[in-house]
Parts: structure tokens; C-alpha cells; sequence
């Protein structure tokens, strides 16, 4: 191999322009445009040309409530995700490296583990004559089975624990990140914990609560197996729904419009929160 | 650009393309299709020569896509009566080979231009001997919550079924269930929908019935049957069993269309026919497989039952199919 082209592979020549970025931009287009543009071609032109799913979809009381429950649940979701792991992420990022680490594997192996298995051992756990409702029963502490499942509670619980290590990991490293010289500077000013929790770790620790907020709100509003096992048919969500569009209704154009809404609503909240947090703070946290 | 998407979409899904002396059939997993690959896959690859590769579960959609890009990996398909009867309107299917497959002593109940039979099965009423007391003896009982307290489990798709057995146990005889008065079965339902868990897939409803989970519901004799099997404690009343079939039909465009007759003059014989119900306990969909078969289990099968046997009108669902489907979801979600 000639000196000038290890040189080449070291310093490309060409600039970063168009030039270089064209495989990528090729790869986006027809992996993530393209199909896309189908799905918003399809959603106007099957059965007929016109806006008729779109009227169906946003003139029905049905699809009305399956939208506010996918965006209930998301809401719920993460915020629920936020308040448990922002004391998990905190303990990481001050313990001790070595330990650190053996936690962190212990977070990552749960998302190696088969997502259906984790929700049927979910379902377990919650049933009425599940794991938790026997013990508290046999203690006797509740003398009629909780509802766990096949509601609100069930999608909650069985969601969190998917979605934490996405809000765990930015959350570690954005605490990480923060000087703890600033949290001892406030005591030293006479604050209280609480005060400088609010004041001082909280702003400074937002946009790693914000990325890993939007990723958890983002992957929940199109989540499908475990709402779809642990939820009842009154919290249907819109994934669910679009599946049944597709696969057992083969109404692909009204399927296409959820799909689209959905999109366009995910992108204006995306968008909206740039706004509210700022593109560099967001991307910065992880 | 319709073509295209669906042309990866079904590209995607090409995953066990076939070649010249192997076929693909595709079915619902679980034990039913275990029965069927022992029953028919098996002995059929054995004479003729000719492979059969699994694949699963059925779904509609690919099949749409399928068929819609012009790029069919399934040869033959296990699908519900009433998707099959719209399917074939709609311009899906192939026109079964008759000259290849015997049609004489095939029940014409579930058997078409368009679909052969490929089992049929009763919804029978079952429960847990353990969670309830006394002996349930009709849909109405499934309704009276005061006589049988307890959850009760019911399929969850739009699907003929559950909204007969509300008609039924709402008191509309059994020869006027149909046209379905859709917004009497909703009410009959309403009065029990809280206490409703539904299932899903056959190992569901096995599930939720075998824990207690559900005192009882509405499950597929086959189910019921590989309960009782495993020594489950389980009752079972086959009073207003409803009957609807799974078909077998061969996809528009079907690359082994030729293997895939023969395939279907295999599973529809006396013989195939009767080995899938000893293994599944469902019943079979040709008239002559009972002689093949041991007493005990004909004793056991829908067939068995007749007298008390009502069947749900595959073609009035094949008609109203998306109808129903949008009151049923819409019912379901509120």
C-alpha cells in the first residue's frame, strides 16, 4: 500500500459536503422517506383517492379515545419512569466506579432479555392469582384480589420497567457530568437538601431528564405487546389498533392514516420540546 | 409506489421461499399446527416426494401483501371460514383443483370453490371445577352473575361467536340468530363487561381457565380437550355449541400451486383427516374419517354433539365481516 493512500485513509481529501454524506443520505431515503411517502400515499389513495380515512379516523369517537389513551399512557409512563430512575441513575453516577458498572450490567441484561418473556412474567406476577395478590392475601393484608392487570395500573408497571434503562443511561451520564463541588458550595451557602435538589441538581441534571424523557414518551406512544397484554380492551392503544387495521380488518388505508397521524403528532411533540429545552441541550445529555 | 412498498414488505417477509419439489403451509402454531405437520406434512412428504416447510403464524396481512406484490411464499394457508369466503371476493385465492382434490365426501358445510375444509370446531362452555360452584349449563348462565360469580373469559377479536352466545343467552332462538341484532348482543353484553378478561390465542384461554384465573368462558373444544388430556380440572358443557371452521386455501399467485393440491388431497383424506383430530381434538371435515377412528375419541369430538349443535353463519359473517368489526372494537374500547 502506497504512503499517499494510507495519507488518503487518515485525511479524507474530499469535504465533508454532499459528496460524502451520500450513502447516508441514500440509506435514509430509502429506508425512512420512502416508506413513508407509501404509507402517506396509501393512507390518501386506498379504497379511493380522497380524505375519507383521514374524516373516518378523526370523526369517530373510538379512534378519538384510543388516541388519548396512547398519549395517557405515554404521559404516564414517563413520568412514572423519570421519578424511579432519576434516584437509581443518582446513586450510580456517585458510587464507586467498580459497583457502578456491575449495576449498569445488571440494568442492560434485563433489555437483552426477551421482551415478551419479561411481560408474560409480568403477568404472572400480577394476575389475580398471581404472585403478588397471593402473598398479600396469604398475609392478610387484602382479603379480595387488587386489579393489576388488564388495566391502566398493569400497562404502567409492566412499561416502566421496559423503559427505564433508556431513561437510566442519558440520566447517568448528564449527573455524571455535573460538578458535585456545586452541590457542597450550597450547603456551605446554608441551603438545605431539598433546596438544593430543586435549585442546583434538578435544572442541572434537565436535559438528561428531558433526552431520556422523550425517548421513554416517543417509544411508548407506539408500544404494542405489553399494552396489548397487560392492558385491558378499554386502554387499547393506537399500535394495537393499526395492527388490527392491518392484519385482521385489511383496511390498510385507514391503518396508513393512524400510522400518519401518529407520526405527525410524535414530530410536532418532538419539535415542540426542541423548542422548550433547546436542540443542543437535548442531544447533548447521553 | 403501492407496488413498491408492498414489494418490501413482502420482500421482508420472503423468508422461506420455495423451491421446485418443496411447498410451504403456514398455520397458527401452537399444538394445531404440530397435529397438522404430523398428520399431513408429514406422511404426504413420505409418499410423494415432496417437501413441506412450516411457517407461521397466519396472518392476513402478509397474505395481502403477498399477493399484492405479485410475491407469494405461501402455498397453502390454515385461515378462518369467514376471512376466506371475503378473501376470495376480494380476488386473494386460487380456485381449489377439484380434478386433484376429491370433493365427494367432503362436508359441503365448509367447503367452497374457493377454501377445502381444514377442521371445524365447537365454542363450547368451560370451567374450573375449582372456582366454581354448581355446573354452568348454558350461555345464560355465563351471563348470570349472581348465580356464578366470577370472571369470565370470552375471545377477543371480532369473530363469529360471542355475539351469538349474548343473543342466545339474551333468549333469541337459535334459527333467528341471524341477521345479528348487533345492538341487542352489545346490551347483553354490557351487563357482564366488567367482569370479562379476554383471550387472545388458544393457550390464553388454557391459561386463564386452568389457573382460575377465569371461572370460565367461552374456549375451543381442541383446547378443552388438551386440557382434560393433561388432567386439568375441568367441566365442560357442549350445550349451544357453536360450530365454525378453519379452511385451507392456496393464495393467488402461489409459486407451487401443483404441490400445493396434492398437499390438500392429502390433509383432506379420510386418513389425514382422522389422525388430525385423534392428535387435535377437532373435529373432522371429511364425512368418512370417523370410520378410521377409535370410539373414544369420535365420543369426543363436536360431532358428538349435533343435537345441541348450532352453526354460526360463516357467510353472513363473510359479508358483514369490517362492519361488525368497527362496533366490536369501538364497543370493546369504550
Amino acid at each position: 500500500m502506497s504512503v499517499e493512500a494510507q495519507q488518503g485513509i487518515a485525511t479524507p481529501r474530499i469535504p465533508a459536503g454532499l459528496g460524502g454524506l451520500l450513502p447516508a443520505l441514500m440509506l435514509i431515503g430509502l429506508f425512512f422517506v420512502v416508506p413513508v411517502l407509501a404509507l402517506l400515499l396509501r393512507s390518501v389513495t386506498d379504497p379511493a383517492p380522497g380524505l375519507q380515512n383521514y374524516a373516518a379516523l378523526l370523526g369517530d369517537g373510538t379512534y378519538a379515545r384510543v388516541f388519548f389513551n396512547t398519549f395517557l399512557v405515554a404521559a404516564v409512563v414517563t413520568i412514572v419512569t423519570v421519578l424511579v430512575a432519576f434516584p437509581v441513575a443518582w446513586m450510580l453516577a456517585i458510587m464507586p466506579p467498580a459497583l457502578a458498572s456491575i449495576l449498569f450490567g445488571i440494568i442492560i441484561l434485563s433489555m437483552w432479555t426477551n421482551l415478551l418473556t419479561r411481560t408474560y412474567a409480568w403477568m404472572v406476577l400480577l394476575q389475580r392469582t398471581g404472585v403478588i395478590n397471593r402473598a398479600l392475601m396469604g398475609a392478610g393484608i387484602i382479603d379480595q384480589p387488587l386489579p393489576l392487570i388488564n388495566n391502566l395500573t398493569g400497562v404502567t408497571i409492566g412499561m416502566v420497567y421496559i423503559m427505564l434503562p433508556f431513561m437510566i443511561l442519558p440520566l447517568v451520564g448528564t449527573l455524571r457530568a455535573i460538578d458535585p463541588m456545586t452541590l457542597r458550595a450550597a450547603a456551605l451557602c446554608g441551603a438545605s437538601p431539598l433546596a438544593a435538589f430543586r435549585r442546583i441538581l434538578l435544572p442541572l441534571s434537565l436535559p438528561g431528564i428531558a433526552a431520556g424523557g422523550l425517548m421513554v414518551f416517543v417509544m411508548s406512544l407506539g408500544y404494542f405487546v405489553t399494552p396489548a397484554l397487560l392492558g385491558g380492551t378499554s386502554n387499547m392503544m393506537l399500535a394495537e389498533m393499526i395492527a388490527q387495521m392491518i392484519q385482521s380488518l385489511l383496511n390498510w388505508g385507514l391503518g396508513s392514516a393512524a400510522a400518519f397521524v401518529l407520526l405527525v403528532v410524535t414530530m410536532a411533540l418532538y419539535a415542540l420540546q426542541l423548542r422548550l429545552v433547546g436542540a443542543r441541550r437535548t442531544t447533548g445529555g447521553a | 409506489m403501492k407496488l413498491i412498498f408492498a414489494g418490501i414488505l413482502a420482500g421482508l417477509m420472503a423468508t422461506t421461499a420455495a423451491k421446485a419439489d418443496e411447498m410451504v403451509f403456514t398455520s397458527w402454531g401452537g399444538t394445531t399446527q404440530e397435529a397438522q405437520t404430523k398428520s399431513w406434512a408429514e406422511p404426504f412428504s413420505a409418499s410423494s416426494g415432496i417437501k413441506v416447510l412450516q411457517d407461521g403464524p397466519t396472518d392476513y396481512g402478509k397474505l395481502k401483501a403477498m399477493v399484492d406484490a405479485k410475491n407469494v411464499t405461501w402455498d397453502v394457508v390454515d385461515v378462518e371460514m369467514d376471512f376466506a369466503i371475503k378473501a376470495a371476493k376480494d380476488g386473494l385465492l386460487e380456485p381449489i383443483d377439484f380434478a386433484v382434490v376429491p370433493k365427494a365426501d367432503l362436508d359441503p358445510r365448509f367447503s367452497n370453490e374457493n377454501a377445502v375444509g381444514s377442521f371445524y370446531y365447537s365454542f363450547v362452555l368451560a370451567w374450573n371445577k375449582g372456582a366454581v360452584s354448581g355446573e354452568p349449563a348454558s350461555w345464560a348462565d355465563m351471563f348470570d352473575t349472581k348465580k356464578f360469580p366470577g370472571k369470565r373469559t370470552f375471545y377477543k377479536w371480532s369473530a363469529p361467536g360471542v355475539i351469538e352466545i349474548a343473543l342466545l343467552a339474551d333468549g333469541v332462538p337459535a334459527d333467528k340468530l341471524y341477521p345479528l341484532d348487533l345492538d341487542r348482543a352489545f346490551k347483553k353484553l354490557d351487563t357482564i363487561k366488567s367482569d370479562i378478561v379476554w383471550w387472545g390465542g388458544g393457550a390464553e384461554s388454557q391459561q386463564l381457565i386452568a389457573s382460575g384465573e377465569a371461572a370460565f368462558g367461552q374456549l375451543w373444544n381442541g383446547r378443552v380437550f388438551a386440557l382434560e388430556k393433561d388432567g386439568a380440572d375441568v367441566g365442560v358443557s357442549w350445550n349451544q355449541n357453536l360450530t365454525a371452521a378453519d379452511v385451507l386455501v392456496v393464495p393467488k399467485g402461489a409459486k407451487n400451486k401443483d404441490a400445493a393440491m396434492k398437499f390438500l388431497a392429502a390433509a383432506t383424506s379420510p386418513t389425514g383427516q382422522a389422525k388430525f383430530a385423534e392428535a387435535s381434538g377437532y373435529a373432522p371435515i371429511n364425512t368418512k374419517a370417523k370410520a378410521e377412528m377409535p370410539a373414544e375419541v369420535v365420543k369426543g369430538l363436536p360431532d358428538a354433539h349435533v343435537e345441541s349443535q348450532i352453526n354460526l353463519d360463516m357467510n353472513y359473517w363473510a359479508e358483514h365481516r369490517d362492519e361488525i368489526a368497527t362496533r366490536w372494537y369501538a364497543w370493546q374500547a369504550k
